[in-house]
């Protein structure tokens, strides 16, 4: 709880600086929060504590979301030193709205309660909403923060009329209130009940971006400024699923038979719509907006196959995929300051002539979201396999491996691109603090895969 | 410690060679390091009998680093060891762009290889299995010749697939072990799967395989990634990468699914046959010498698939020397074209003709590594093949002799081939070829020399096998 409130304190504390006109003070004091915060969070590991009538409950599931969740944040911040360097005004907001987010992505880790989470969801969006037009004058960006925040409201309201058609049902919005209340249909729901779940289903579903629910994650991805996009594909994400784990597993397992054929349908739908979606991409952001749809598709498969270590391998599975893809939207930004603003896939040519090195961490990137070994992609996607062949679903994990040889190809393909030579090479240049950042993340993501960690959460 | 030591000498001796600058010296080294390593795995060999090296890997995952080896692995071991000198030494000539980084991919490509063939479990094998797609990706996107870019994307793709059906048979398996789950080989050989569920995993394993080494139909990645191919890069997938395929079925399909290995023996063996023909008949049909290599490659791997599945002690037996002496002469057969290539700036053979005049030299090597390639007798291949036809001929004598017909065909189009390429009336834009040099000597005399000394006298490996054979054999039930 102190982490939380302190999160927002210093939120609020960076909003003010910004009154100073310093830029330069802004990172390190959002960083220094965020790292003491992180701090009281793990301090917290192992008490379980209970807070607002147990409407917030702080256990070490929540504790390792939470913490995953601000390391990928300070490695954002730590990037948007140089990203905002050529931005004159309103940096100090860009700082202070992603750590609002990020306190309604804690909510959305330990709620135990459906307005908390409602709550959460809500405090998270709308920072989002802002972020997505952060460049002003930007068609682009203004077209994806309109549109997100209209189908945002949208699915918001889809959740809420769910929650209230719950609460009609079972008089309760407690989610252990609510299991019991469903254990006594014994899988027969009466319509009120089935059709409210669905609702919330649907609800977080649009929140996390899966297939038929991803409409809106392409364009937004596209039109927001690239650092606000890899916030969204990693942290928001993460809490998206975090939220997700949390209900079904407080509140709605086991799922009656139509919600869980429901919800399987929409995890295949998100591997073979983004796979196919992503292979016609020749924008690069749009493809990691795709490929992310496909990753969502995987962290379903984790969440459905239910076994007691399908929270680790989540945490696991988002962390290592945020690892990897917030370095890559990075070098993307690099490149694409070189190209003259172009975001096409051709624009990675050339950078294996002229930086060597970094197109091998990038080629180690790639790898880790391609799940080749011995990067820790790799190791995610295994575990993820093993729960789902050892639950048996079977069928669906040959799918799900036929999907994941698709991805190899896309991810190839820009690889691919790195390493050719271009036809009119401009000077890449990558800050010093970045490079080192890339190279921390590539060599992270290669040590992950070969130490095996598992939180017992 | 041994294979430790074996399994890192050449990715260590590769980083370190990043570090440096001067093609000559990067050279040196990593061929030094290639010998070493060589002489090493003599050593083990000649005087070690068994050893181990297991590091606790991960405990919930049931995954140990633990190296190991039999007579199987070994004769594996010692093919990737004994062919890397020479692929390395055949990079001393031209100033290619980029040596620290070539030579490092090599070396790279040589220790997962080594990793694969010294795993003894199978989430340890399957990282090498992919490790091995990495650096020779590299080396085909980098070094590769026309359309790479295109062909190396489909190699890889077209090799993940069966690798990534592969892993979901490891998975499957894993899931199956009793008590706490592990992916060691000896928990898996130990397991009784029912015999219906073996005959479907027997494909989910096999397709990895039968996509590495190719079998027909899963050939179709081949010949164009070898004719791409740089010359080193073509030697490293002809030579040994093939062999990775026929090592995987040995390590999974035997031990693990005998009765799916059974029920489907027949198929597969015709499958490997109607490859043999296939192959054979199309290389005879090739314009451009490395394609009618590449598919004369297929038709010899087919049959030793073929063998392999006929699981007797004769096309065991054949089997394994075939694994060395195919490596060899391929890898040498490979290098003499690149140099026609390099001489005369073409494949297509139609283009060529009467070198034998300017470069009588480069006329008597390639004669002498043709006739081995299309195993007469007194070379390495005629001894396997034979070995492996006794063994055909004693499952079915119709398969016998269509497995023999790679003998005749490849005859046929091997020599014709070398007919096109050295004798008949010189093209006048060859006749100032040069002869082969010093270089080109100190490739090819050893191979050559291994070619022969291991068709007159091919004891030592069969003895280094024989213990394996006959473990092989005991493994499949009698029916």
């Amino acid at each position: 709880m102190s982490a939380l409130i302190l999160l927002t304190v210093f939120g609020i504390i960076v909003l003010y600086l910004g009154f100073a006109n310093n830029k330069k003070i802004l990172a390190p004091v959002a960083i220094t929060g965020l790292l003491i915060s992180m701090f009281l969070s793990i301090k917290d590991w192992n008490l379980g504590s209970k807070y607002f009538h147990d409407m917030m409950i702080i256990d070490n599931f929540s504790i390792a979301f939470n913490v995953s969740m601000v390391i990928i944040t300070i490695l954002i911040f730590l990037f948007g030193v140089n990203y905002y360097k050529r931005m004159e005004h309103h940096v100090a907001e860009q700082y202070a709205l992603m750590i609002f987010a990020l306190t309604g992505a804690f909510l959305m880790t330990s709620f135990s309660n459906l307005i908390m989470l409602f709550l959460g969801i809500e405090i998270l969006s709308i920072p989002l909403y802002i972020l997505a037009g952060g460049k002003k004058s930007s068609f682009r960006s203004n077209e994806a923060s309109f549109k997100y925040f209209l189908l945002g409201s949208f699915a918001t309201t889809f959740f809420l009329f769910g929650i209230a058609l719950v609460y009609g049902a079972s008089a309760t919005f407690y989610l252990p209130e609510i299991k019991t209340y469903i254990a006594q249909f014994n899988g027969h729901l009466p319509p009120m009940l089935m059709v409210g779940l669905l609702f919330i289903l649907i609800g977080v579903s649009f929140k996390v971006a899966v297939a038929p629910f991803h409409f809106w994650s392409p364009d937004v991805y596209e039109g927001s400024p690239t650092l606000v996009t890899a916030f969204m594909a990693t942290v928001v994400k993460t809490a998206g699923f975090a939220a997700f784990y949390r209900l079904l597993g407080m509140g709605l397992l086991p799922l009656p038979g139509p919600l869980e054929k429901t919800l399987w349908v929409m995890t295949m739908l998100s591997l073979l719509v983004g796979n196919l979606a992503a292979l016609r991409q020749t924008n690069f952001k749009r493809l990691l907006a795709y490929s992310a749809i496909v990753h969502t598709g995987f962290m379903m498969l984790a969440m459905l196959s239910q076994h007691d270590s399908s929270a680790s391998v989540l945490l696991y599975y988002t962390f290592v995929y945020s690892l990897a893809t917030v370095p890559l939207f990075i070098i993307f930004i690099y490149m694409k300051r070189a190209s003259s603003g172009l975001e096409e896939l051709s624009i990675f040519r050339g950078l294996y002539k002229q930086k060597p090195w970094m197109a091998v961490f990038m080629t180690i990137l790639l790898m880790s979201l391609a799940g080749l070994p011995p990067t820790a992609g790799f190791l995610a996607k295994y575990r993820v396999f093993i729960l789902s062949i050892s639950q048996g679903y079977l069928a669906i994990s040959i799918f799900a491996i036929v999907m994941a040889i698709i991805g190899v190809y896309y991810y190839f393909y820009v690889l691919r691109e790195t390493f050719s030579e271009s036809d009119n090479p401009n000077p890449i240049e990558i800050s010093r603090l970045n490079s080192l950042l890339i190279v921390v993340c590539g060599v992270a993501v290669l040590l992950l895969g070969i130490f095996v960690w598992s939180v017992p959460i | 410690m041994i294979l430790l030591i074996i399994l890192l000498l050449p990715i260590v001796t590769g980083l370190f060679l990043l570090l440096l600058r001067n093609p000559a010296t990067v050279r040196i080294i990593a061929l030094t390091s290639a010998i070493v390593n060589l002489l090493i795995t003599l050593g083990l060999i000649i005087s070690v009998p068994s050893a181990s090296y297991t590091v606790n890997w991960s405990h919930f995952m049931g995954t140990q680093f633990s190296l190991g080896f039999d007579g199987i692995s070994l004769i594996m071991i010692l093919l990737t060891n004994l062919l890397f000198p020479f692929i390395i030494l055949s990079g001393f000539t031209r100033a290619h762009i980029k040596i620290p980084v070539l030579n490092f991919l090599i070396l790279f490509t040589q220790s997962a290889l080594l990793g694969v063939f010294l795993a003894q479990n199978a989430f340890l094998f399957y990282i090498f299995w992919e490790l091995t797609l990495i650096p020779v990706y590299f080396i085909l996107l980098l070094w590769g010749g026309e359309n790479r870019r295109a062909i190396t994307l489909k190699f890889f793709i077209y090799t993940l697939t069966g690798s990534l059906f592969l892993l979901f048979g490891i998975i499957y398996l894993f899931t199956l072990t009793p008590g706490i789950h592990t992916t060691d080989f000896s928990a898996f050989n130990q397991l009784h799967i029912p015999a219906a569920t073996q005959t479907w995993l027997f494909w989910i394993l096999f397709v990895a395989f039968a996509i590495k080494m190719p079998v027909f139909p899963f050939h179709t990645w081949q010949p164009s990634t070898y004719t791409m191919a740089s010359k080193q890069g073509v030697m490293i997938l002809a030579g040994v990468l093939t062999k990775m395929g026929i090592y995987g079925a040995l390590r999974f399909l035997f031990p693990i699914v005998p009765q799916g290995v059974v029920y489907w023996q027949n198929t597969v063996i015709i499958m490997c046959l109607i490859g043999v023909v296939y192959a054979s008949v199309i290389a005879f049909r090739q314009t451009n010498i490395k394609r009618l290599i590449a598919f004369s490659s297929m038709a010899h791997i087919s049959l030793m698939a073929a063998a392999m599945f006929v699981l007797n002690y004769y096309s065991l037996q054949g089997l394994f020397f075939q694994v060395i002496s195919h490596g060899v002469t391929i890898v040498a057969l490979f290098y003499v074209v690149h140099l026609v290539q390099e001489r005369t700036g073409t494949l297509e053979l139609p283009q060529m003709g009467g070198l034998k005049h300017a470069a009588p030299n480069m006329a008597i090597l390639l004669l002498i590594v043709v006739l081995g390639s299309i195993a007469l007798p007194l070379t390495a291949g005629f001894v396997g093949e034979f070995l492996i036809i006794t063994g055909l001929a004693q499952f079915s004598i119709w398969f016998a002799i269509l497995g023999g017909s790679t003998m005749i065909l490849g005859a046929i189009y091997m020599l014709y081939a070398y007919q096109r390429i050295m004798l008949g009336d010189i093209n006048p834009a060859y006749i100032k070829v040069k002869d082969i040099r010093a270089l080109d000597f100190f490739v090819l005399i050893p191979l050559i020399a291994l070619i022969l000394i291991l068709g007159i006298y091919p004891q030592p490996i069969l003895n280094l096998v024989e213990e394996s054979v006959k473990a092989m054999q005991n493994l499949i039930p009698v029916n």
